[in-house]
C-alpha cells in the first residue's frame, strides 16, 4: 500500500531521518558528555533536505495521481514548486547560519533538528488537501519557530519573543481551528476537493443571499414562461403579434420585478407558518397581472384588427369573468369563512384553481384562434406550468430558503475567521503586533529562517483554500483581504522610517511585502496568480540575501554578542568592503523596486494586474506608499557609502563558504533580471495548475 | 443488574465525593475527591459504552489539570481556616446560580427524555438489537480502525508534533555546560608545569 502510495515519499524520507537525527545526536550526547556537535548535525540536515529535494524533483507527477491517502494529501504542480523552493531556501539558511551560530554559542544541536520540523511541516502545509492535514502541519513548523524564537535562554529578550510568539501563534492557530470546524458543521467535510464540488457554481453572488437566491430562481420559472409564450406565439403563426410578443416579455419583466420587490421585504416575508399564505397571497397577485395582461394581449389583438378574435375576447372576458365568480360561489359554501382568504387550505386550492383558469383560457384562446396545430403545444404548455407552478410553491418554502442563507453565512464567517488566522502568521498588518517584538528578540539566524522561509508555503495553503475550494465565495472574501492589504502597506512603509534598527527595519519591510503579494491574492485572474507566486519567489531569495549579509558583517568590537545592529553598524561599508556593498546596494534596489532590478519587473506586474481586476485606488495608494517605502531603502544605501564619517566599522572576515553563497545569489538576482522568463514561465505554470 | 447496581454506586460516589470537594476543609483533600469525582464520572461513562470519552477523562482531567491543580494548591501551601462561621455568606450568590442550573438541566431533561411508550405494554424493554450479538465494535476500536488506515499520515504527524514538543521542552529546560567537559581546571597538572616540559617537539 505504501509504495502505491509513493506520492508522500519525500515527507516519509524526511520524517525518519529526523526521527534517525534525533536517535544519533541524543545517544552521542548523553554518551560523551555533550560534545559540540553543531557542525556535523548541520550538515547531516543540510544533506536529508538535499535528499527530499531531490525525491520532490523526481516525481512523476502523474495526473491520476496527484492525490493520495483518501484524497487528504495532494502533490500537484504547486506543491511540487513551491517545495522546490522551500528546500532551497532552506539549505542556503542553514549553510549561512553556520558561522552566525559558532559564533554565538548556540551549543545545542537540537536547533537544526527543529529547523528540520519546521521544514517537514512547511513541506506538509504545500500539498495539504484537507484542514485536518492543514492545521497538523500548521501546528509542526510554527511550534518548532516558538522554540527556535526562544532559542537563546540567557537573553531576556529570546524567551520574551518566544513567549509573544507561542501566545499569539496559539491565538491565531485557534482562530483557524475555530473557522475550520464551522465549515465541518456546515457542510460536513473537512476536504478542499469537496469543498470545490460542493461550490463550484457562481453561488453567492452578492450580499443580501437570501433574496437573490429568490430572484434567480424566480427569474429561471419566468424564463420558462417566456419561452414558452414565445413559442406559442411562433406556433401561431401570427408575424403581427410578434410586436405584443416583445410588449409581453416586457410585461412579464415588470411582473419579475414586481415579485422581486414583493420578495424583497425581508420583513414581512419569513414568519412562522404564515408564511405559505403569503406567498400564495403573491401567487395570487402575480397571477391577476398574468390575466391582465392577457386582457391587455386581447385588446392588442383587437387593435390589430382581428374581427374574429375581438369576440373570442369578449366571450373570454366574460367568461374569464364567469370563472372568478363561480369559482367565487364555489369558495364560498358555509363553512368556509368568505372574508377571511388567509387559511392555507383556502389559498391553496385557490392557486391550484387559478392556475388551472388560466390555463383553461390560454387553450380557449388558442381554440378561438382556430390553429389546430397548437393544441399540442398548448396540452404540453399546460403540464409545464402546472409543474411550473408546483415547482415554484416549492421553491418557496421559507425554511429551506432560511436554511440555506443562513449556512451561506455561516460559512463566510468561518472564512473570515481562516483568513485572520493565516494573516497572523504571514504578518500582514492589522495582525502584526507580534512581528517587531518577536523578529528582534529572537536570535538572528531564526530570524532569518522564519521571516523568509514559510510565507510560501502559507501562501500555497490560502491558494488552495480560497482559490482552489471557495473561489465561488470571492466576492465575500476579497474586500477583506483589499482592506488587509491597504492597512498593511501604509503601515509597513510609514512604520519603517522611524526605525533605526536593521531587524525592524527589515521586519516593516516584510509586512508591506506580504501587503503587495496579498494585492495580486485579491484580484482573483490568472495573471494575478502568476504575479503573486513570482513576487514571493523574488521577495525570498532577496530576502535571503540580505538577511545573509546581515549574519555575514560581524563586528569586531562587539562586545555584547547582540543580536541586533543598529543602521549604523554598516557604516561605509562601500569602503571597508566593496564588493560585499555593491552586492547589499543591488539587492536593496530590488527590493525597492527600482526599473532595471527584478524586483521592478515583479512589482509593476503587480500593480498591472491590480488594475486589470479595476482596483484602481488600490493600486494608487500602494503606488504611492511603495514611493515613500523607498526612502529607507535609500536611507541605508546613503549609510553604506555617503555618510560624514571618517572611521568605518572593523568586521570578522568573511569565510570562503559564505562568500560563495552570497556571490551565488547576487548573481541569481542579476540573473532573473537579465532573462526573467525563466521566472514568469514557472510562474505561469504554477497559476496555471492551481484551479487543477 | 449488575448494571444497575454498578451505576448507583459510581454515581452515589460521584455525587458524594463532589460534595466533599466543595465542604472538605483542607485544599490537599478536596483536590483529592476532585479526582475521585472525574474517576467515578469516567467509570460512568465506561458503563454507558464511550469508552474513548472515559479515558480521555481520565487521561486530561485526572492525569493533567486535577495534577496541576495538586501542585498548585501544595506549592501555595495554604492554611487550612475554621470556615465554619461565614459559609452561609456564600450562600445567596451560590442559591442563585444552582437555582439557574437546576431549572436548565430540568428543561432540557423535560424536553429530550420522554416516557416509554411501551411501558405499560408486553413489549417493555424487550428491543434487542441482534447485529450487536453477532459483531460489535467497541468504540476505541472503531476509532482506532479509521485512525490506522485513513488517517494514517495525520496520525503519523500528529506523533511527529509530540516528538517536537518533547524535543521542545527539553532543550529549553536542559542545562548543559560546556565547560565540564572541555575546560576543566586539573590542578596537579597546573602545579607540576615548568618550562621545560611546556614545548613538546614533534
Amino acid at each position: 500500500m505504501l509504495f502505491k502510495e509513493i506520492v508522500i515519499f519525500s515527507e516519509l524520507f524526511l520524517g525518519i531521518s529526523i526521527i534517525y537525527l534525533v536517535m544519533h545526536c541524543t545517544f552521542l550526547a548523553v554518551q560523551n558528555k555533550y560534545p559540540l556537535i553543531q557542525t556535523s548535525v548541520l550538515y547531516l540536515s543540510v544533506l536529508s533536505i538535499f535528499f527530499s529535494v531531490y525525491l520532490v524533483f523526481n516525481e512523476p507527477l502523474n495526473v491520476l495521481e496527484l492525490s493520495c491517502l483518501n484524497n487528504t494529501f495532494i502533490n500537484d504542480y504547486t506543491s511540487f514548486l513551491s517545495k522546490l523552493i522551500i528546500g532551497n531556501l532552506s539549505v542556503f539558511c542553514l549553510l549561512m547560519m553556520q558561522s552566525y551560530i559558532l559564533n554565538q554559542k548556540i551549543n545545542n544541536f537540537e536547533y537544526f533538528l527543529l529547523i528540520l520540523f519546521a521544514i517537514l511541516g512547511l513541506f506538509l502545509l504545500c500539498s495539504a488537501n484537507d484542514f485536518l492535514t492543514a492545521y497538523l502541519a500548521i501546528e509542526l513548523q510554527s511550534l518548532s519557530f516558538y522554540v527556535l524564537a526562544a532559542f537563546k535562554k540567557n537573553s531576556t529578550f529570546s524567551v520574551d519573543a518566544g513567549i509573544k510568539y507561542f501566545i499569539l501563534g496559539a491565538f491565531a492557530s485557534s482562530m483557524f481551528l475555530f473557522g475550520s470546524s464551522l465549515l465541518y458543521g456546515v457542510t460536513g467535510t473537512v476536504n478542499f476537493d469537496d469543498f470545490r464540488i460542493l461550490f463550484m457554481g457562481d453561488f453567492p453572488k452578492n450580499n443580501f443571499i437570501e433574496d437573490v437566491d429568490l430572484a434567480i430562481n424566480i427569474l429561471d420559472t419566468s424564463k420558462i414562461t417566456i419561452d414558452f409564450i414565445e413559442d406559442l406565439l411562433e406556433s401561431l403563426e401570427c408575424k403581427k403579434v410578434l410586436d405584443t410578443s416583445e410588449i409581453l416579455s416586457e410585461l412579464l419583466s415588470y411582473k419579475i420585478d414586481k415579485l422581486v420587490d414583493i420578495f424583497y421585504k425581508p420583513g414581512d416575508f419569513p414568519k412562522n407558518s404564515i408564511e405559505n399564505v403569503d406567498l400564495a397571497i403573491n401567487i395570487l397577485d402575480t397571477s391577476k397581472i398574468t390575466i391582465d395582461f392577457i386582457e391587455d394581449l386581447l385588446e392588442s389583438l383587437e387593435c390589430k384588427e382581428c374581427k374574429k378574435v375581438l369576440n373570442t375576447s369578449e366571450i373570454l372576458s366574460e367568461l374569464l369573468s364567469y370563472e372568478i365568480d363561480e369559482l367565487v360561489d364555489i369558495y364560498k359554501p358555509g363553512d368556509f369563512p368568505k372574508n377571511s382568504i388567509i387559511e392555507d387550505v383556502d389559498l391553496a386550492i385557490n392557486l391550484l384553481d387559478t392556475s388551472k383558469i388560466t390555463i383553461d383560457f390560454i387553450e380557449y384562446l388558442l381554440e378561438s384562434l382556430e390553429c389546430k396545430k397548437v393544441l399540442n403545444t398548448s396540452e404540453i404548455l399546460s403540464e409545464l406550468l402546472s409543474y411550473e407552478i408546483d415547482e415554484l410553491v416549492d421553491i418557496y418554502k421559507p425554511e429551506t430558503v432560511n436554511f440555506y442563507s443562513d449556512n451561506i453565512n455561516l460559512i463566510k464567517f468561518a472564512l473570515v475567521f481562516i483568513l485572520i488566522g493565516l494573516f497572523f502568521k504571514i504578518t500582514v498588518a492589522p495582525f502584526h503586533i507580534w512581528a517587531p517584538d518577536v523578529y528582534e528578540g529572537s536570535p538572528t539566524s531564526s530570524t532569518f529562517f522564519f521571516s523568509v522561509v514559510p510565507k510560501l508555503a502559507i501562501f500555497v495553503l490560502l491558494l488552495r483554500i480560497f482559490y482552489y475550494s471557495f473561489f465561488s465565495f470571492v466576492d465575500s472574501w476579497r474586500h477583506f483581504v483589499v482592506l488587509v492589504v491597504i492597512f498593511s502597506i501604509i503601515v509597513g512603509s510609514f512604520g519603517g522610517l522611524e526605525q533605526r534598527k536593521l531587524k525592524s527595519l527589515l521586519v516593516y519591510s516584510t509586512i508591506s511585502h506580504m501587503g503587495y503579494s496579498l494585492i495580486s491574492f485579491s484580484a482573483g485572474t490568472f495573471e494575478s496568480l502568476q504575479m503573486l507566486l513570482s513576487y514571493l519567489i523574488v521577495y525570498s531569495f532577496s530576502g535571503l540575501c540580505v538577511w545573509s549579509i546581515f549574519l555575514v558583517t560581524n563586528l569586531k568590537n562587539n562586545y555584547f554578542q547582540k543580536q541586533n545592529k543598529d543602521l549604523t553598524d554598516l557604516v561605509l561599508l562601500g569602503k571597508s568592503n566593496y564588493m560585499l556593498a555593491i552586492f547589499f546596494t543591488t539587492v536593496l534596489f530590488s527590493i525597492a523596486g527600482f526599473p532595471p532590478m527584478i524586483g521592478f519587473l515583479v512589482k509593476m506586474g503587480i500593480f498591472l494586474t491590480a488594475m486589470e481586476s479595476s482596483m484602481y485606488f488600490v493600486a494608487l495608494i500602494s503606488i504611492l506608499c511603495s514611493v515613500i517605502g523607498t526612502f529607507y531603502y535609500i536611507r541605508l544605501i546613503k549609510i553604506l557609502y555617503f555618510e560624514k564619517v571618517l572611521v568605518g566599522k572593523l568586521y570578522y572576515p568573511i569565510n570562503f563558504q559564505n562568500s560563495v553563497l552570497i556571490t551565488f545569489l547576487f548573481f541569481l538576482l542579476l540573473f532573473l533580471f537579465v532573462n526573467p522568463t525563466l521566472l514568469f514561465l514557472i510562474s505561469h505554470k504554477f497559476s496555471l495548475l492551481v484551479f487543477i | 443488574m449488575i448494571f444497575n447496581i454498578l451505576f448507583y454506586t459510581f454515581s452515589s460516589v460521584l455525587l458524594a465525593s463532589s460534595f466533599m470537594v466543595i465542604t472538605a476543609q483542607n485544599a490537599v483533600y478536596s483536590v483529592l475527591f476532585l479526582v475521585l469525582s472525574f474517576l467515578s464520572a469516567a467509570s460512568l461513562l465506561f458503563l454507558l459504552k464511550c469508552e474513548f470519552l472515559s479515558l480521555v477523562f481520565i487521561l486530561i482531567y485526572v492525569g493533567a489539570i486535577a495534577i496541576l491543580f495538586l501542585f498548585v494548591v501544595m506549592m501555595l501551601d495554604l492554611k487550612t481556616p475554621n470556615r465554619s462561621e461565614n459559609n452561609l455568606r456564600y450562600f445567596p450568590f451560590g442559591f442563585i446560580i444552582g437555582s439557574v442550573f437546576l431549572t436548565e438541566i430540568i428543561l432540557v431533561i423535560a424536553e429530550t427524555f420522554k416516557t416509554n411508550p411501551y411501558k405499560n405494554s408486553v413489549l417493555t424493554n424487550f428491543y434487542v438489537n441482534w447485529y450487536d450479538k453477532i459483531d460489535v465494535f467497541t468504540e476505541i476500536q472503531s476509532i482506532g480502525q479509521v485512525v490506522y488506515t485513513q488517517y494514517v499520515l495525520q496520525f503519523l504527524v500528529a506523533g511527529n508534533v509530540l516528538l517536537l514538543a518533547t524535543l521542545a521542552a527539553v532543550v529549553l529546560t536542559i542545562n548543559t555546560s560546556v565547560k565540564s567537559n572541555n575546560k576543566t581546571q586539573i590542578i596537579f597538572k597546573q602545579l607540576s608545569r615548568n618550562y621545560k616540559n611546556v614545548l613538546i617537539k614533534m
